[in-house]
């Protein structure tokens, strides 16, 4: 065997070991840190996402966990993590299990037998305050550190999003109902408050919901990343009408910025592309609230450059794409409308 | 190398790489430790890693000159010359997404370190240049948040 294909077989096995090392024992402790700390903290008492303590957990099946972490909640920042492995999910759900020493509770498939008109009478009376007409959860924000109502423990769960619905058998839903949630202020409405003939009318108008699913507006097929608009003035000319455009849109202009400032010496930098940099606190402030991870395409910016041949160019990021990167519904509501003023903006400024 | 052994090798190939392949749109790290000192692990290993800070954005700093009180929320530029020169000069629509910026965001004695995937642009781009560079960009910023979590657990270990 010559030393070449030695090489290949050496290189084989020990890709053929680390691929069968990563699929054959997954390892939960840390595929949770990996996925799931961030947003849920590492000993689950939740951050950005909703906590996972032990009692909540004894009252889930296994199966309402895989297939939470496979559908994720759509538009409530936590994602479907369709791309691990069944052994991965299996494996998370595993290290939650030992983690809170809990075991499953297990609910039947079988629908309950419910009448959903009713169900909404005693909906709109008992559960609307904290969980929202629409059962999406009453009050602004996403999480429990940086964006929850400080009056809840926990923000109410969407119990009208797809991913809670394909989730939770109705079995699980009449128990919540029935014994509520102590540890997130969730009360009991079993016994006194309904009977368990009501409380399958309430179950059976939860289950409605996924009839009356909104989702938020689809990106046109063509839609791009980014806007880039040509300007018809020179390169000094535009980054003015810019700064006055958004002047008078109430935006606070950071200080110029060159596109690479900072990456090389003075003498290197490239003048003629510019990055002009906004924001207006006030609104800032209250998008944080719903996303806490908005840093990450912070701050708003224009990007003027001028090419080899003289002729100006404006690219501006488009937030409707950007938005949905997130996960959050109330996000990309703002940032639907948000799009229309920074389209306006850059339409004053190359006029 | 025969045929049977090609295909092995490009499946083995597969299989290791595949744990790159699970992109979300972003990429988050919980690190249990102040968020000044996180900062500081995130500018070393971003410079470790070959890239030049730009600078700092002191988002918490701003909102308070306005009044609204912030925990530490910082915002590290960083990137490389020769990269943005080659993406302003080819598919200026990306430049919108330079330089590449990391979030370090407190929550309590917690911090969350935060990037966007670059991988969440790729959909957007047939061009193959555009594509190894997106999965370039990936991988560093993967291996910034592991080297800094990394670092902070052997710090935290050797403090017990």
């Amino acid at each position: 065997m010559n030393a070449i294909r030695l090489l290949r077989l050496s290189s084989l096995l020990v890709l053929c070991g680390l691929a069968t090392g990563a699929v054959a024992a997954p390892d939960g402790r840390e595929l949770y840190i990996e996925h799931c700390s961030a947003c849920h903290q590492i000993e689950g008492q939740g951050g950005i996402g909703l906590p996972l303590p032990a009692e909540k957990l004894a009252d889930v099946s296994d199966d309402y966990l895989r297939k939470t972490l496979r559908l994720g909640r759509p538009g409530r920042v936590m994602p479907a993590f369709q791309r691990l492995s069944d052994a991965q999910v299996d494996a998370i759900v595993g290290f939650l299990r030992k983690r809170t020493e809990t075991t499953e509770r297990v609910f039947s498939d079988q629908p309950v037998d419910g009448d959903a008109g009713r169900g909404q009478v005693l909906y709109t009376e008992h559960c609307v305050k904290c969980h929202g007409a629409d059962g999406s959860g009453e009050g602004e924000g996403t999480g429990v550190t940086t964006s929850r109502d400080r009056s809840f423990l926990v923000m109410p769960s969407s119990i009208s999003n797809e991913g809670f619905l394909a989730s939770a058998p109705d079995g699980m839903i009449q128990r919540v109902i029935a014994v509520g949630r102590k540890w997130s202020g969730m009360p009991a409405f079993g016994g006194a408050k309904m009977t368990d003939a009501e409380i399958n009318d309430v179950v059976a108008y939860v289950r409605s919901f996924e009839q009356q699913v909104e989702e938020p507006e689809p990106l046109e097929a063509d839609e791009r990343p980014t806007h880039v608009y040509d300007s018809p003035y020179d390169f000094e000319t535009t980054v003015g009408n810019v700064k006055a455009a958004l002047t008078g849109a109430n935006f606070r202009i950071f200080p110029d910025r060159l596109l690479e400032q900072g990456l090389t010496d003075e003498f290197s930098v490239n003048t003629r592309q510019i990055g002009i940099r906004f924001c207006n606190f006030s609104v800032l402030f209250g998008m944080l609230k719903t996303e806490p991870r908005l840093g990450i395409v912070l701050p708003c910016r224009i990007t003027i450059m001028e090419r080899e041949d003289g002729s100006v160019i404006l690219t501006v990021p488009n937030l409707r794409v950007v938005s949905r990167w997130f996960n959050n519904d109330e996000l990309v509501e703002l940032w639907d409308r948000m799009e229309e003023t920074f389209v306006e903006i850059v339409e004053e400024a190359t006029l | 190398m025969n045929c049977l052994q090609a295909k092995g090798l490009w499946l083995a190939v597969m299989l290791f790489l595949s744990g790159f392949a699970q992109a979300d749109n972003m990429l988050m790290s919980r690190i249990p430790m102040r968020a000044e000192l996180v900062l500081e692990y995130v500018k070393s290993s971003i410079e470790e890693h070959g890239y030049t800070i730009a600078h700092l954005q002191l988002c918490d700093g701003g909102m308070k000159d306005f009044g609204y009180e912030s925990d530490l929320y910082r915002v590290v530029f960083f990137g490389k010359v020769d990269e943005v020169r080659m993406i302003s000069s080819r598919y200026p629509e990306l430049v919108s997404y330079l330089p590449l910026k990391i979030a370090v965001i407190a929550e309590k004695d917690d911090t969350l370190v935060t990037v966007l995937n670059p991988e969440a642009l790729s959909p957007f781009y047939a061009e193959e240049e555009i594509q190894i560079q997106l999965g370039r960009w990936h991988s560093d910023l993967v291996s910034i948040l592991e080297d800094v979590r990394r670092a902070i657990g052997k710090r935290i270990a050797a403090a017990r």
